[in-house]
């Protein structure tokens, strides 16, 4: 659901609040999909709001608040990350169109951790824009701006990160499922 | 439209989002209905992309971090001074006073458009709260929305500035004369902020590319001069600092 952040009848404080409300949860998800550590993923998304209570102020538009904090907390996640270079941009081929589906068996059974592990399993260019497409329902532009990449590395990384998500839960399922094999002799 | 393309679509469409809105996902969709194959991989892709959706959203979030984020932070209280009781009645009086000076006095404009002054004004305003027109990291969207907006867009940056992200731009205006303004994001809590303007709309303003060096309250700023632009790149730190942003890579 859409919100509207832009209302210039709240005071600093008010529109804070507001914010942290907001979106606390759902930045704290992203950054634990990025940090996969609780600790961290809690410091990511109060620093992200701290960010905001000191430099929020100079944003003209409001609307565009979201966009901004998840942009912060990616930007504070890569520089905790000590990367002081970009992601490169890698020309993507087109989705493997042979790919099966995850069986419903094997959705039927997915818990909110399985996803995460599998999420951390997934290439690194793949994991910010999965998770913000999941959660959220970034538009595919705010994804861009976001990660400061172009719209149509964006759709390619989102289309590939969603099939090398289904590949590791299909994997993962049949490794579960395939009874060991006890050596011989 | 294929059914290859179609997939390629559909894999990374959410139904229940404005993606169904979007043109090229209708026509997917139109394809999935003609292919009995795709159609029914798509059922079921649709099922593990709200699957997933969902469980993300379930990541259970630790108690008390809402309360500890609002007692970790107080925003910055932007107080619009000109709105203040005590403002108005004080501007009225001034006014007043300032409209019988002018009719007996009639003083010589006297205000200093240097580039001394604009520099100096540009990097205090820096420091004292400021608004951005657009906020983005990316380098290219900023020099075209100030291009769209009639700002300086031809400026050329060092090497160094080309690499950080951006934090936001605005167009300013001083004395009539247009300012495009670039912040770059240093991390943590620190910004670059650079000023560029019209290097014959000021006297004084530096005539080479070698960057001179001037402390204005708690920002460094260097000033220099190229292909007709000068430039103010304010920041933390020392001119040692600010140089390492400058210097050819």
């Amino acid at each position: 659901m859409a919100h509207n952040d832009n209302d210039s009848h709240r005071t600093a404080g008010q529109e804070f609040e507001l914010l942290v409300s907001r979106y606390y949860s759902t930045l704290y998800q992203f950054a634990l999909s990025l940090a996969r550590n609780e600790d961290e993923a809690c410091d990511l998304t109060q620093q992200t709001f701290y960010a905001w209570a000191r430099k929020g102020h100079q944003l003209r538009n409001r609307a565009k608040a979201k966009t901004w904090l998840f942009t912060t907390l990616y930007h504070e996640f890569l520089e905790k990350k000590r990367r002081q270079t970009r992601f490169p941009h890698y020309e993507l081929s087109a989705v493997d169109q042979e790919l099966p589906n995850v069986s419903p068996a094997t959705v039927n059974q997915l818990d909110s951790n399985t996803v995460l592990q599998s999420m951390a399993q997934l290439e690194e260019i793949f994991q910010a824009p999965l998770a913000l497409f999941y959660l959220e329902d970034h538009s595919y532009k705010e994804i861009a701006d976001i990660l400061g990449v172009p719209l149509g590395t964006v759709k390619s990384r989102i289309s590939r990160g969603i099939a090398q998500l289904e590949q590791i839960l299909t994997r993962g399922n049949l490794a579960a499922n395939t009874p060991k094999t006890e050596p011989h002799g | 439209m294929d059914s290859r393309q179609a997939k390629e679509i559909l894999m990374r469409s959410r139904p229940e989002t404005t993606d169904a809105a979007d043109a090229e996902f209708v026509e997917a969709l139109e394809q999935a209905r003609r292919d009995p194959e795709l159609g029914r991989w798509f059922a079921q892709h649709r099922v593990f992309q709200n699957t997933i959706r969902d469980r993300l959203r379930q990541l259970p979030v630790p108690p008390g971090l809402k309360e500890r984020i609002l007692a970790g932070s107080s925003p910055v209280e932007i107080t619009v001074w000109w709105r203040r009781p005590a403002f108005a009645a004080l501007a009225a009086t001034a006014a007043i006073v300032s409209l019988a000076a002018v009719v007996f006095f009639r003083p010589q404009p006297t205000e200093d458009r240097s580039f001394a002054a604009f520099r100096n004004r540009m990097v205090r305003s820096a420091q004292r709260g400021y608004a951005m027109d657009m906020a983005t990291t990316n380098l290219s969207e900023i020099r075209a929305f100030l291009g769209a907006h009639k700002g300086h867009a031809d400026y050329v940056l060092p090497a160094r500035l080309e690499r950080l992200p951006g934090d936001g731009c605005a167009v300013l205006r001083w004395h009539d004369r247009k300012i495009s303004m670039v912040c770059f994001d240093l991390g943590g809590h620190d910004d670059l902020y650079l000023f560029v303007t019209d290097r014959s709309d000021f006297p004084g303003a530096p005539s080479t590319r070698e960057p001179q060096f001037t402390r204005i309250e708690k920002l460094t700023a260097a000033s220099w001069s190229a292909g007709g632009k000068a430039y103010v790149l304010a920041g933390p730190g020392d001119e040692q600092f600010l140089r390492g942003y400058l210097a050819p890579p």
